[in-house]
């Protein structure tokens, strides 16, 4: 049957248009069902065509691809379209999220305004995310790489208008990086002199080219929420829906990110291992989850927590990619698959906490496993998957990120090793905080009861997906990853070496030893002030809470600079033409006017002057 | 009847607005729908025009006169994507000052000098000569003149006569230009001078008046200073048409006749680059709303200049493209401003805030004209910005490609700005409401066009394409 829809597809104006507009008719639909008493049609409709995207993502991916092109504005813009590789298997992971991401978005915003324009903006995002994932042009690319910049925008104001920072450095941050992606491109397509990218392959990082290479990694970095373009998502954690956390950074965005990546340095550039470029990927990688690691650790919010969590995995995940190795890139992408899956339950389950108790901070709940039971089962579970505990998926695939880290050198494998502990001091702090203990709920709410039907599902989707890619590793890795690669060795054994199976383990238990010692004075919610105190990351975290490590204000402060600069020039000229101008007409006129005495050879003198300036411009244009 | 259409084209409305005045002092109401009848004419007769030139026989008139004299007017691609271009964003200005204008005096001259100016337009994109091309421009600059000062206030009059100033300057120059081109070639019949080189000093001469018009760091002061002109004057010559002459010009002269030397394709783009990024950052400084869209106009039109000098075919599409799909947006985004402008009387956007409330339509016409200014996909916008940047690479000129990028970040740093200021935030003015059905009407219907542009991107584009086969 796959095989039959899959030919079907293979024609390319279906496969367009169910991929791209089928969800952009589904989010219109939605929109319609947008009053609280349409909510089971809503969700029908969620379901129906989450699913009907998940069918034929899955029939392409066992299909073995298609391909085709419609012709719209000429090379420039022409709609060629290629599934098979990476593209199918991302495909999948897409569609298999979006269905729970979107059903338990319906169920969040079953009792709020806006519901129905989220739906439509998350439709929308998925036929932009599906036609970004099967265009073979890079200028298509783009179109609907870039287009998620005005869903973006549209998510971002639907819940606090009155405070748009955020939604504003969301927008002018994600417009940078896609702007350097659009020079990248550029760039890439002058080097290369083909648009389409099966027709590009490993083209030379030397001069343009690693122009060209660097642009697009930039580009690709900006979607997968790496430094410097991550600074937006833990802002958005505070204004905006918690959905749209799950949808967007933590699922949708991150696999666009991690697919450009893949496609750039495994395909359309010759980047060797040891190379300049890997070091750039590696260290850009290294800050990321540096940056994101250590900040996860001082949040005292759930979904800043996890919004910062999701930033530092983004870093091993391009550190994985980008080592250079096959085992990284398998390694790099089973990250990913983990993680979105994890990631994107973990913000359902802190949804469901803050559509029953109404809040996420720490300081305001716990206990919550009495009345949340399900809800608590589902969190811990994925928080272990997300730190690497063995049995669940992100073991293994930790296990290969790691390997691939520490192939690009013993610097970056330690940093691993340091993200690994710090995720799992951070996930130890919220576990216990939100969970256990004595009960303590929000003011108003007495008592609270577990989460809706629409959301819980979802997450344990999820967490059963974790735990059988983590007991069955081998499937992911052999039967999903590698052949999208056209890779065919045994790396499903490649975690059982010491370096990757027990430091890694040792850093589990040391954060729990760590936990343990640091709760003991102020409880779970203060169990990592004695790290936030250490010299030098207390001075840091002060920088941080005032902004100061922001690269976004730093880029806004220099866009303030050079805008004063050119407001400078600016008054220059307005000078030149309001006053100088004027002030030098005025000036001639009053010394003419002296001469304006009535005196007739004066005139004559000013007169044959004049005359004899006109020859000599004359003579000067006929010579 | 083969020439009749272009000559309707630049007649009805530069003819039909003198009879504006003595109508509207019988009836304001028929004056209003002739207005709008003289300027739909230009847009139905250029679009009679198409069918033609799709045929391969573009429309044409050609009376030689003596000295080398002559008079042609034709419908050529480029002429026919200038004049459908400009003449229908005139029917949405006209369509909205129905509202705006209701309450001034004035009226008779300002719906005169609107449709004169349009004839003038319609005289540049179709004209074959020089001569023609300087009348019309001329004519142009005198319209701008008055429109500016439309309020008769002291700061509107200066204003005006900066403006007059520094483009009949410019024109002067310009004219200084042509003559020189007539004494190398001793015509000034554009088709006979298809391909003549012409020296270097005319170039610049002429590129005087292009810049003068077109807004063009440093000639381009007297763009923002027009914003005490009515809403509906400040878009449709700041940001739809008038400052679109000048690159059109460029397109007609330097792309489609003359042969210049190279060297232009590197100096031009520089003054563009330059004009862009400075006037960029003046937007992101500027708190009064249309002084933030004026230079955000001469920023883009800084972006169009780039994109049809750098000599390529990506470039000058891109170019043509992004002609459309601003002059859609931006006379959108002034109309929007004159909406708020004319309920809360203020222009200064700290004094604003939260008024998505109050002008919901408005706002929503705002965010979508933005869009595509800021070149966000499925908007027309970003189709001509990927062709201009596409094409200033393929020219081999990558720090100008990076020059077009930081300019870019920067548009959409000021729009999203003036958005937020505007619309956003703690609510102001809790009185105001939604501008007349009219006023309402309009700015929805060019942000919905500039959507719906994207969407159909392929059919003007096909123009612009010819436009480059031609040469």
């Amino acid at each position: 049957m796959f095989s039959s829809v899959c030919k079907f597809l293979g024609n390319p104006a279906p496969l367009f248009l169910l991929l791209c507009a089928l969800p952009v008719l589904a989010g219109f639909i939605a929109w319609l069902f947008r009053s609280k008493r349409h909510g089971a049609l809503q969700m029908a409709t969620v379901l129906v065509f989450g699913a009907a995207n998940l069918f034929l993502a899955l029939s392409l991916y066992a299909g073995g691809g298609a391909s085709g092109s419609l012709s719209f504005l000429g090379e420039e813009f022409d709609l060629s379209m290629i599934v098979s590789g990476v593209s199918a298997l991302m495909l999948l992971l897409t569609a298999f999220v979006f269905l729970g991401v979107s059903a338990a978005s319906c169920a969040w915003f079953r009792t709020r305004e806006q519901g129905g324009l989220f739906l439509l903006y998350l439709f929308i995002s998925l036929g932009m995310v599906n036609g970004a994932l099967i265009s073979d042009h890079l200028g298509v690319l783009l179109f609907f790489w870039e287009g998620l910049l005005g869903t973006l925008s549209g998510f971002m104001l639907l819940k606090n208008r009155e405070k748009p920072a955020t939604a504003l450095k969301a927008l002018a941050v994600s417009a940078t990086a896609d702007l350097l992606l659009m020079l990248g491109i550029v760039t890439t397509v002058h080097v290369a002199g083909t648009s389409y990218m099966s027709e590009i392959h490993l083209l030379s990082t030397e001069g343009l080219g690693g122009v060209g290479l660097v642009l697009m990694l930039l580009g690709a970095m900006g979607k997968l929420g790496a430094y410097p373009f991550h600074s937006w998502i833990p802002d958005a954690a505070d204004d905006a829906p918690t959905p749209f956390l799950a949808a967007f950074p933590g699922s949708l965005q991150k696999i666009l990110g991690a697919y450009l990546s893949i496609r750039v340095v495994n395909g359309l550039y010759a980047v060797t291992p040891g190379s300049g470029m890997r070091l750039f990927i590696l260290i850009m990688g290294g800050i990321t989850l540096l940056c994101g690691s250590f900040m996860a650790l001082a949040q005292k919010d759930i979904k800043r927590m996890l919004a910062y969590h999701t930033v530092g995995v983004s870093g091993l995940i391009l550190m994985s990619i980008g080592s250079g190795y096959a085992a990284g890139l398998v390694g790099g992408i089973f990250l990913l698959i983990s993680h979105v899956i994890a990631q994107s339950g973990l913000f359902i389950a802190a949804g469901a906490i803050e559509d029953r108790t109404g809040s996420t901070e720490l300081a305001k709940i716990s206990g919550l496993s009495k009345l949340m039971p399900v809800t608590a089962v589902c969190f811990i579970v994925l928080s272990l998957c997300s730190v690497g505990l063995p049995g669940l998926a992100g073991f293994p695939a930790g296990m290969l990120a790691l390997g691939a880290a520490k192939s690009g050198g013993i610097v970056f494998y330690l940093i691993g090793l340091l993200g690994i502990f710090l995720a799992t001091v951070a996930f130890f702090k919220m576990i216990r905080s939100a969970f256990f203990g004595p009960l303590h709920l929000p003011k108003g709410h007495l008592s609270v009861s577990e989460a809706r039907s629409g959301m819980l599902v979802p997450a344990a989707l999820s967490v059963l997906a974790c735990i059988f890619f983590g007991v069955y590793s081998a499937f992911p890795v052999d039967r999903l990853i590698q052949p999208s690669l056209g890779l065919f060795e045994e790396l499903s054994g490649y975690t059982l070496t010491i370096t990757l199976f027990v430091l890694p383990l040792l850093m589990l238990a040391l954060a729990l030893v760590d936990h343990i010692l640091g709760a003991k004075k102020g409880g779970a919610p203060q169990a990592t002030a004695h790290m936030e105190g250490l010299p030098v990351l207390k001075q840091c975290y002060a920088l941080a809470q005032g902004g100061k490590l922001d690269p976004y204000n730093w880029m806004m402060a220099a866009f303030s600079g050079f805008a004063d600069a050119c407001q400078w020039i600016e008054n220059g000229v307005s000078w030149f033409y309001d006053k100088g101008i004027p002030g030098f007409v005025t000036g001639i006129a009053t010394a003419l006017h002296r001469y304006w005495n009535g005196s007739i050879s004066r005139y004559l003198i000013i007169a044959l002057a004049g005359v004899a300036g006109i020859l000599v411009i004359f003579l000067a244009v006929m010579l | 009847m083969n020439g009749l259409i272009p000559v309707l084209c630049v007649l009805i409305p530069l003819l039909g607005s003198c009879l504006l005045p003595f109508i509207g002092k019988k009836s304001p109401k028929v004056r209003n729908a002739l207005a709008l009848v003289f300027v739909a004419a230009a847009f139905v007769l250029s679009l009679a025009a198409l069918p033609a030139l799709l045929n391969g026989n573009p429309l044409s008139i050609h009376v030689t006169l003596p000295l080398g004299l002559s008079f042609g007017l034709v419908a050529d691609a480029l002429a026919l994507f200038m004049a459908l271009t400009s003449s229908f964003v005139a029917i949405i200005i006209v369509i909205y000052s129905f509202g705006y204008i209701k309450e001034y005096d004035n009226q008779n001259e300002y719906y005169m000098m609107v449709v004169l100016f349009i004839g003038a337009m319609m005289g540049i994109v179709y004209s074959t000569n020089l001569i023609l091309i300087y009348m019309f421009w001329e004519i142009s600059s005198v319209c701008c003149w008055r429109l500016i000062g439309f309020y008769r206030t002291e700061i509107t009059i200066v204003r005006a006569n900066k403006a007059f100033y520094i483009t009949v300057m410019g024109a002067l120059i310009m004219l200084a230009g042509f003559i020189g081109i007539y004494a190398e070639t001793g015509t000034f019949d554009l088709e006979a001078m298809k391909s003549t080189p012409i020296p270097a000093w005319t170039v610049v001469l002429i590129l005087f008046g292009i810049l003068s018009k077109s807004a063009t760091f440093p000639l381009h002061s007297w763009l923002p200073d027009a914003g005490v002109a009515p809403s509906p004057v400040t878009s449709l010559l700041h940001a739809a048409v008038l400052v679109k002459i000048g690159v059109f010009v460029y397109v007609r002269l330097f792309v489609k006749t003359f042969s210049t030397p190279a060297v232009f394709t590197l100096v031009v783009p520089i003054i563009a680059g330059v004009s862009a990024l400075i006037s960029a950052g003046c937007a992101l400084r500027a708190t009064d709303i249309k002084r933030v869209i004026a230079y955000s106009t001469i920023s883009q039109l800084a972006f169009i200049l780039l994109g049809i000098s750098c000599g390529t075919e990506a470039g000058l599409i891109g170019g043509l493209l992004y002609i459309l799909a601003h002059s859609v947006a931006k006379g959108g985004l002034f109309l929007c401003a004159g909406v708020v402008e004319h309920n809360v009387h203020t222009k200064d956007i700290t004094k604003m805030g939260g008024l998505y409330k109050r002008f919901p339509i408005t706002a929503t016409a705002f965010a979508l004209c933005s869009l595509s200014v800021m070149g966000i996909p499925p908007f027309s916008g970003y189709f001509a910005k990927h062709l201009v940047i596409d094409g200033i690479m393929q020219a081999g000129h990558p720090v100008l490609s990076a020059v077009f990028i930081l300019g870019a970040v920067m548009t959409v740093l000021y729009l999203a700005r003036v958005f937020a200021k505007v619309f956003l935030g703690p609510q102001t003015f809790p009185d105001a409401k939604e501008g007349v059905p009219t006023m309402t009407a309009s700015v929805l219907i060019l942000a919905i066009v500039a959507l719906a542009l994207g969407f159909a991107i392929n059919l003007p584009s096909q123009l612009a394409t010819m436009v480059w086969e031609a040469i």
